[in-house]
């Protein structure tokens, strides 16, 4: 199994105003291409942390964060936006779409900024569009869809340039049942189907079932890491 | 005194040279409470030099008939006069035989006549010969510094001072925008209104970059530069200039149009067109370092929460 990406020892303390937070205490972990991981953890744990850092949006107070040759915690800023721009997607609890533009639009962002041509880029944006069940509403803007259809959106455009490593934050906690399950059957199909290293944090346990392994935190530490034999 | 003028008059640079006169009265319709003006004596003969572009010709010939007089139509609703209507200047019957336009003041009113009535109408302004001020044509042969130095330096006593036509105007600018209350009034009006307008075009910019703040951090995730993002804010600002820059430029226009229909002097030249327009082009490029600056600040990692 490759590995995707491979955290050694990495912590992260916040102090504001005199308040000491240990966000992450010296945790070590490695996540694989082709799997469905699942974060989970008590509220204020620090599993967003922990993907800031993995994802290099965040550099750790120690530890190391390296995917295939390059070290994300040696990087400048510079190499960290290429790193992300060429090897990551994201999504968030709140979507984040853009609101001044069509779905397609929106999932052809990364592909413009990774210099694909505008054709090209169009037809692959449509496919992923129609990969999440979204082709009949390509052109919408996000104030005219549902949450269930904003974040599949949210969805192709992680997608679309089929990242290495896919994060995700909470991304069923403000849907209902039927498309939170939609979203987690889309995003294990990500990682089975294109290869990528999915690392999703969430609390709903709906989720479990789907997850071919499952990270439990506590405290800034790393308490279970729990694989299910691929089926 | 009278030296001096016979100097002037004798002096080889010049070529003519006219009286002017600046006195005041008391202006009444039958009926009405007075209102203090500003009595205004003029040559009147063809070719004179004061107010040669104000009052046309034909009206400066008909003002040799003594007790007529003309006032600026921006004045005729504040004097409550029609032209061919009379009046009274400090007790003295006066017929109104033309409108101008262009002399209208910053706040009194002027009453625009002939020398031999001016002094009938104010009986302290210097009759036969004097003035409040003389008028002069330099003769072509000599450069007007030439003709002025020598004026200062021989012939005019210390009581007289000589300006050419530009520099006299622009001291008298300078009194009334600097030195009178209502000219300081105005600059501080400008000042206020340009205040206002560099905070409007600051705010407006600040706005837009800070209610974009979120998508501005999406960017970031999705790995653009913060370089790339730069240029996008540079871009805003200067979509933010450029509409600033039409809608002030419609505004001043509309601002003059009514100027001109209510016979308000103005004076929009390039160069305050210019001016302004710097002035917008720096506050934008600070508004613009300070959103920079700001966004420097956010970070992609607040998606994650
Ligand atoms: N930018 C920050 N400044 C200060 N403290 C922070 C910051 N980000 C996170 N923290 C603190 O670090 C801890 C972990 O936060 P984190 O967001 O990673 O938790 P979480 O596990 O994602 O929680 P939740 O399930 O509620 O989203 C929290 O106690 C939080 O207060
Ligand atoms: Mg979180």
């Amino acid at each position: 199994m490759t590995l995707a990406i491979c955290a050694q020892d990495i912590s992260k303390n916040y102090n504001i105003q005199n308040v000491h937070t240990r966000a992450l205490d010296t945790i070590s972990l490695e996540i694989s291409a082709g799997e469905f991981t699942l974060l989970t953890g008590p509220s204020g744990c620090g599993k967003s942390t922990l993907l800031a850092v993995l994802s290099g949006m965040t550099k750790p107070d120690r530890g190391t964060v390296q995917s295939g040759d390059f070290v994300l915690t040696a990087a400048s800023d510079q190499e960290r936006d290429a790193f992300r721009l060429h090897k990551c997607g994201f999504i968030f609890q709140g979507f984040n779409l853009f609101p001044g533009l069509t779905a397609v639009e929106q999932v052809q962002i990364p592909l413009d900024y990774l210099k694909i041509p505008e054709e090209r880029a169009r037809q692959r944006a449509e496919r992923a569009l129609d990969s999440v069940g979204l082709s009949h509403r390509k052109h919408l803007r996000p104030a005219e869809m549902s949450g269930g259809e904003k974040q599949r959106v949210a969805i192709a455009r992680a997608l679309v340039k089929k990242p290495a490593i896919l994060f995700a934050d909470e991304p069923t906690s403000a849907l209902d049942r039927e498309n939170g399950e939609r979203v987690v059957a889309i995003l294990r199909a990500i990682a089975h189907r294109i290869g990528s290293a999915v690392l999703c944090v969430s609390h709903d346990l709906r989720l479990f079932s789907q997850a071919d392994r499952i990270l439990e935190m506590e405290d800034g530490k790393l308490r279970r890491d729990l694989r299910r034999p691929r089926t | 005194m009278a030296d001096a003028v016979s100097n002037l008059y004798s002096d080889k640079g010049i070529a003519n040279v006219e009286a002017f006169l600046l006195g005041s009265g008391d202006w009444r319709r039958t009926g009405s409470g007075g209102v203090s003006v500003t009595i205004v004596g003029i040559d009147v003969n063809a070719g004179a030099l004061a107010l040669a572009r104000v009052v046309p010709s034909t009206l400066r010939n008909a003002l040799k008939e003594p007790d007529t007089v003309v006032v600026d139509e921006g004045d005729s609703d504040k004097l409550d006069i029609k032209s061919g209507e009379t009046a009274e200047i400090s007790g003295r019957k006066v017929r109104v035989i033309g409108l101008i336009r262009g002399l209208r003041g910053l706040g009194g009113v002027n009453i625009v006549t002939s020398l031999d009535t001016a002094i009938a109408l104010d009986r302290t302004l210097p009759s036969s010969g004097g003035a409040t001020y003389y008028l002069s044509r330099a003769a072509p042969a000599e450069a007007e510094t030439t003709i002025l130095e020598r004026l200062n330096k021989y012939s005019i006593s210390p009581s007289i001072e000589t300006w050419k036509a530009d520099d006299l105007a622009a001291i008298s600018t300078n009194y009334m925008l600097m030195e009178s209350g209502a000219g300081i009034a105005f600059v501080f009006a400008t000042l206020i209104a340009l205040f206002i307008g560099a905070l409007i075009t600051s705010q407006t910019l600040l706005s837009a970059v800070a209610g974009n703040v979120p998508q501005y951090a999406t960017l970031r995730a999705l790995g653009v530069s913060f370089g790339d993002i730069r240029v996008i804010v540079i871009e805003q600002a200067a979509w933010v200039g450029i509409f600033g820059f039409i809608l002030s430029f419609s505004v001043s226009l509309i601002i003059s149009t009514f100027a001109e229909i209510f016979s308000i002097p103005y004076d929009l030249r390039l160069t305050t067109i210019l001016g302004a327009s710097v002035a917008l082009l720096l506050v934008a490029i600070f508004a613009c370092v300070i959103a920079i600056q700001r966004l420097r600040e956010t970070d992609p990692a607040t998606l994650l929460r």
